[in-house]
């Protein structure tokens, strides 16, 4: 669906316009604005195009292959961000990566290992007194396979890394800061509360319900199964890209961290194909990234509804307010194919 | 099994139930395999009365046995927690309660469009995760083992919950979580899915409807090493006379994996007991 239901219309920047204005809000909306008009401005990519966004910064590595040095790739991306040792000393990290499903044909599925082992040694090197790699796969429900058939139980195995399942984890219970889905509250593992730093490790792929999934999308594996069910479908019936947003600005991730060495492009998150893109993008702000990671793939962050939402509200999606570090993006830039047949991916698509 | 026995008992809470680790917070899930597990193995006593007392206060008046009390959509250890209650007369009414609760539930049906990505029959009716979702496949096979289990095996909702097992297996045999193709493309199946599916199955659907499934499990749960997947495949095909004549070494082989793993939740370690004391199938082991 291009339009919103209007009882769902978040428009705090007219509202801002009205009140700074001499005319009322009703003259305006019932005297001067065409119904049609209305419609339009209720459009994420128009109403994104009015918030103002803060100014944010994303890092582009060149990674051939997971053979490469991808530990120093990740360290240039702190020291190019500003993340010092003094911010990580003494601090546990969770690191959350994108764990779907294993299949052997299908390596490009999940976060690869040698990135999780990468970031794990980048982090430590910073200081870090605790590092935690959880995650809460969507509908696979054996977890430990997925570490397994995956290769990355190894790493954790070899490195002493505890894992948290975060479907059976104790939960607590918080008000929805978001505020874009009808969730009033949402339930979260209780590692969260425990960890200073929440990075989410995500996957350069296309997506079929949600155009493309990156860091913010892999954020739905924060969310207990033990609630919400395998797949998450009260997320799913609450609306996705919603959900991503509500995710997003209750938990306020730390940090990004997305494998594009090999992604996936296609009928994403599973089915896709294996595309090399040989790249790892970082950041501080997600929505920033996951801007960076479209544009990567060649597609417009404003066309994806959460990125468009995000803006302005959760940071930045917009060129001119991301300071683009390490790799200039026309040097790495790698179309993904996007199928016509399934609607969020069509959207995706240039006129 | 001494060893795994005492692991879930570390678990235990003073309140009465389990945990799904030790100092952690009640799971109506763990305390069901804990109590189940341990009545297989032969354990009886206070304890356990006290842990299904623990499960009774987790059901709502409806029969649901939710995971908390502010959460009372995720009523998913339901057929659980009826298993756990059978067998132990005191608790009777909270198993006829909840057998009750699984009959008048279903999950949200619509009838399929031509324009649907999803390749299954979303208009048969079966047992969803959590309320006001869709049905699935180990929701809905884990309740009708439960009502199988309650006497409840003859009600028509278990013959709609075999019609939704049959659709939603895989073309290549298998069960995934519950989708058989989206935008026209066959996923992949799961073992812990086709397990479940599987020991729900028997008595009720041909073998040679499920043939394909059982190849499939039989060749996958060589590679299994974790105890989700291979408790259920073991259990699956123990249900259809085909338990592996090493299950019991592939069970103890994935309780040693601890030590790589590290200590597993209490559910997995009842359903390692479970699989390995079930040899008929799950059902079976309460009849």
């Amino acid at each position: 669906m291009l339009f919103r239901d209007r009882d769902r219309l978040d428009l705090p920047h007219l509202e801002t316009l009205f009140r700074a204005s001499a005319i009322s809000r009703r003259d305006l909306v019932f005297r001067l604005l065409p119904r049609g008009l209305f419609t339009l401005l209720s459009l994420p990519i128009l109403q994104s195009c009015m918030r103002s966004e803060p100014s944010s910064e994303a890092f582009v590595a060149k990674v051939p292959r997971y053979g490469a040095d991808i530990r120093s790739a990740i360290l240039s991306g702190f020291r190019e961000l500003g993340v010092r040792s003094d911010e990580i000393k003494g601090k546990t990290i969770l690191l959350k990566p994108n764990l779907v499903e294993t299949r052997v044909d299908a390596p490009h599925i999940n976060t690869h290992p040698g990135v999780i082992r990468a970031a794990i040694e980048a982090f430590r090197n910073l200081g870090a007194s605790r590092i935690i790699v959880a995650e809460g796969s969507g509908h696979c429900r054996d977890t430990l396979r997925l570490l397994e058939e995956t290769g990355i139980m190894d790493v954790l195995a070899e490195d002493r890394i505890p894992f948290v399942d975060l479907n059976h984890d104790d939960i607590y219970t918080v008000p929805n800061a978001g505020g874009h889905s009808r969730l009033k509250t949402l339930t979260l593992p209780l590692t969260l509360q425990k960890v200073d730093w929440i990075v989410s490790m995500a996957k350069l792929k296309t997506h079929h319900w949600a155009g493309v999934t990156l860091s913010m999308k892999n954020l739905f594996g924060l969310m207990p199964g033990s609630c919400y069910g395998w797949p998450k479908n009260i997320l799913h019936h609450a609306g996705i890209e919603d959900c991503i947003l509500d995710i997003n600005a209750t938990v306020r991730p730390h940090f990004a961290i997305v494998d594009g060495i090999v992604g996936m492009e296609g009928d994403g998150p599973i089915m896709g194909s294996p595309k090399e893109a040989g790249v790892i993008v970082m950041g501080r702000n997600l929505p920033a990234v996951d801007a960076t990671c479209t544009r990567i793939m060649g597609i417009d962050p404003k066309r994806v509804h959460y990125l468009a939402d995000s803006s302005g509200r959760l940071g930045a999606i917009r060129e001119e307010n991301i300071r683009q570090r390490g790799e200039p993006l026309s040097s790495v830039r790698t179309p993904f194919a996007l199928i016509d047949k399934i609607p969020a991916q069509k959207k995706l698509l240039s006129p | 099994m001494d060893k795994a026995i005492n692991e879930i008992w570390k678990s235990s809470l003073p309140g009465g139930g389990f945990a799904n680790r030790p100092g952690g917070q009640y799971r109506p899930d763990a305390t069901a395999w804990a109590i189940i597990a341990l009545q297989l193995c032969g354990v009886e006593g206070q304890r356990l009365h006290f842990a299904r007392q623990r499960l009774a206060a987790s059901q709502l008046e409806d029969g649901r046995v939710v995971l908390s009390a502010d959460q009372p959509g995720s009523f998913w250890p339901t057929p659980l927690a009826a298993m756990a209650w059978h067998k132990s007369p005191e608790f009777t009414h909270s198993e006829s309660r909840a057998a009750s609760f699984l009959l008048k539930m279903t999950g949200n049906h619509f009838k399929r469009t031509a324009a649907s990505p999803a390749g299954h029959d979303t208009a048969i009716k079966g047992w969803p995760w959590t309320e006001d979702t869709h049905s699935w496949v180990e929701p809905t096979s884990l309740a009708m083992i439960a009502l199988r289990v309650t006497g409840c095996g003859g009600d028509k909702r278990i013959a709609e919950g075999v019609r939704l097992l049959l659709d939603r297996q895989l073309s290549r045999g298998g069960w995934n979580y519950g989708n058989t193709t989206v935008f026209g493309t066959e996923l992949a199946a799961l073992p812990e899915s086709t397990g479940l599916a599987l020991a729900a199955l028997p008595g009720l659907a041909d073998k040679r409807d499920v043939s394909r499934s059982i190849a499939r499990l039989k060749d996958t749960i060589k590679t299994l090493t974790t105890p989700f997947s291979l408790g259920w495949a073991i259990l699956g095909l123990s249900a259809w006379g085909e338990r592996p004549r090493d299950a019991n070494a592939l069970i103890d082989r994935c309780l040693k994996r601890q030590d790589r793993y590290g200590a597993y939740d209490t559910s997995l370690i009842g359903l390692m007991i479970v699989a390995r004391k079930a040899e008929g199938g799950l059902i079976h082991a309460f009849s």
